[in-house]
């Protein structure tokens, strides 16, 4: 009797972490619905503030700030910073691997002509990056699972700060770029300084419908300005970069979350093709008992009579 | 029917107001404006206060933090005020217990303050900013009417 106990035991711990994988996929199911819910309603703000930015630009005068403008050559660092995404919890496929993995490649590539150093959102890859000894110069953790743009201020700020007093030629985000539930692809974007052409793509990828009206929108209109025009856009450059990291944020975290789900529903199958597999070896351990016992008995009848 | 302009007020986080109404008065960084639907084309600062939109003679207030306000002349020919702010919310959404807890949060910023280095200064004043706006904009509508 000793093997089917032992069975039974096992088949009773594969039930409970099948349980336990089973909440994580719902739990986070209904968080990748949040997060990708989120990332559409910011998609109206992007495309306001693509509208007042490209309505400016038509406007003759040619943008002057440095947040747009690419670094002069002789004021070249040559250094890059990168904030690279992840998540702070495991447990979620190849989500994290697949981001820093594709950072690497990165900072091999630059590594021949400059020097990057990483801003790390969330401890996964903040720890990958430690371990290979990236220059890590700030290392968020606590950022909230329903996050609100007031979140990503710090960030953002000391991006703009760093950039802004000419410590790096330019601002780099690893993140995962959230297509469907099943698919996610890392991916790299260059955020400051603020490239027009991919902010357009950004605000395309955001808007299916709407762009097309945007984009169309070739009427020249007279626009007043009240205030200062370069505070504004100042002002307007810094919202831009906050909205693309926070945007960003959003994406990475819909993909984390749905890769999760996945990685959690594949668990949850695999745990119950467990089961099956081990009940079906108790119940023939349990037959070979019986069938055992009854010729024990029966030979010991024959001894008797 | 008078003519009426489309209002628009959105944040980072989700569209907050998309109605039809009269007018609008809009605290901008030079100070508070009205419009009416025929506005020229303007782009402005937004400062933080309240924005009041009349509809049929109500009040509808939102309490707004930061940003930019854009008045053009959409395809029909409509009048169109999209607000982009970093926080909005309407004035019914702060109810007492909101109010207190802003409250609160204003003057445990305030302490830390004192004791923050610069790096976090900006964003507690941020915070600190939202937090009063709350508390100041539902203090001066809570004995008025306003649409809910």
């Amino acid at each position: 009797m000793a093997g089917t106990k032992e069975i039974k035991r096992r088949i009773k711990s594969v039930k409970n972490t099948k349980k336990i994988t089973k909440a994580m996929e719902l739990v986070a199911a209904s968080k990748m619905k949040r997060a990708v819910s989120a990332t559409l309603a910011s998609r109206l703000y992007a495309e306001y503030s693509w509208e007042i930015l490209t309505s400016i630009a038509k406007n003759g005068d040619r943008i002057m700030h440095p947040l747009f403008s690419d670094r002069e050559k002789e004021k070249m660092t040559n250094k890059t910073l990168l904030i690279l995404i992840t998540s702070n919890r495991g447990l979620c496929g190849a989500y994290n691997a697949q981001v820093i993995k594709k950072t690497l490649q990165l900072i091999k590539q630059e590594n021949k002509n400059a020097n990057v150093s990483i801003i790390t959102v969330g401890k996964k890859g903040d720890v990958a990056m430690r371990r290979v000894g990236q220059n890590v110069v700030a290392s968020f953790f606590e950022l909230p699972n329903n996050l609100s743009i007031r979140d990503v201020t710090q960030i953002s700020k000391l991006v703009i700060n760093e950039y802004i007093l000419e410590n790096y030629d330019k601002v780099l985000i690893a993140y995962t770029d959230f297509i469907s539930a099943l698919t996610q692809t890392p991916n790299i974007k260059q955020v400051l300084p603020i490239s027009k052409s991919e902010l357009k793509n950004l605000v395309e990828s955001l808007g299916e419908q709407k762009d097309q009206m945007v984009l169309q929108k070739d009427q020249k209109i007279d626009y007043l300005f009240e205030g200062n025009k370069n505070e504004l856009i100042g002002s307007l450059a810094e919202k831009l970069t906050r909205m693309q990291i926070y945007q960003m944020l959003l994406e990475s975290n819909a993909s984390e979350q749905s890769s999760r789900m996945v990685a959690m529903k594949n668990a949850s199958e695999a745990s119950g093709e467990m089961i099956d597999d081990l009940t079906l070896v108790f119940n023939k351990a349990r037959q070979a008992n019986i069938t055992r016992e009854i010729s024990e008995i029966s030979a010991g009848m024959a001894s008797v009579s | 029917m008078a003519k009426q302009l489309k209002l628009k007020i959105v944040t980072p986080e989700r569209l907050v107001l998309e109605e039809l109404v009269d007018q609008v008065s809009l605290p901008t960084t030079l100070g508070e404006i009205t419009v009416l639907p025929e506005h020229i084309p303007l782009i402005t600062g937004l400062s933080s206060g309240d924005i009041v939109a009349l509809v049929h003679g109500d009040h509808v207030p939102m309490a707004v933090v930061g940003g930019f306000i854009e008045v053009k002349n959409n395809f029909e020919g409509m009048t169109e005020v999209a607000v982009m702010a970093d926080f909005a919310e309407h004035v019914g959404e702060l109810t007492e217990e909101k109010i207190e807890e802003a409250k609160t949060r204003a003057e445990e910023m305030r302490k830390k303050l004192e004791n923050k280095e610069i790096v976090d200064f900006e964003h507690f004043e941020a915070e600190l900013e939202r937090s009063l706006t709350r508390v100041k904009i539902a203090d001066k509508w809570r004995t008025k009417k306003y649409r809910k």
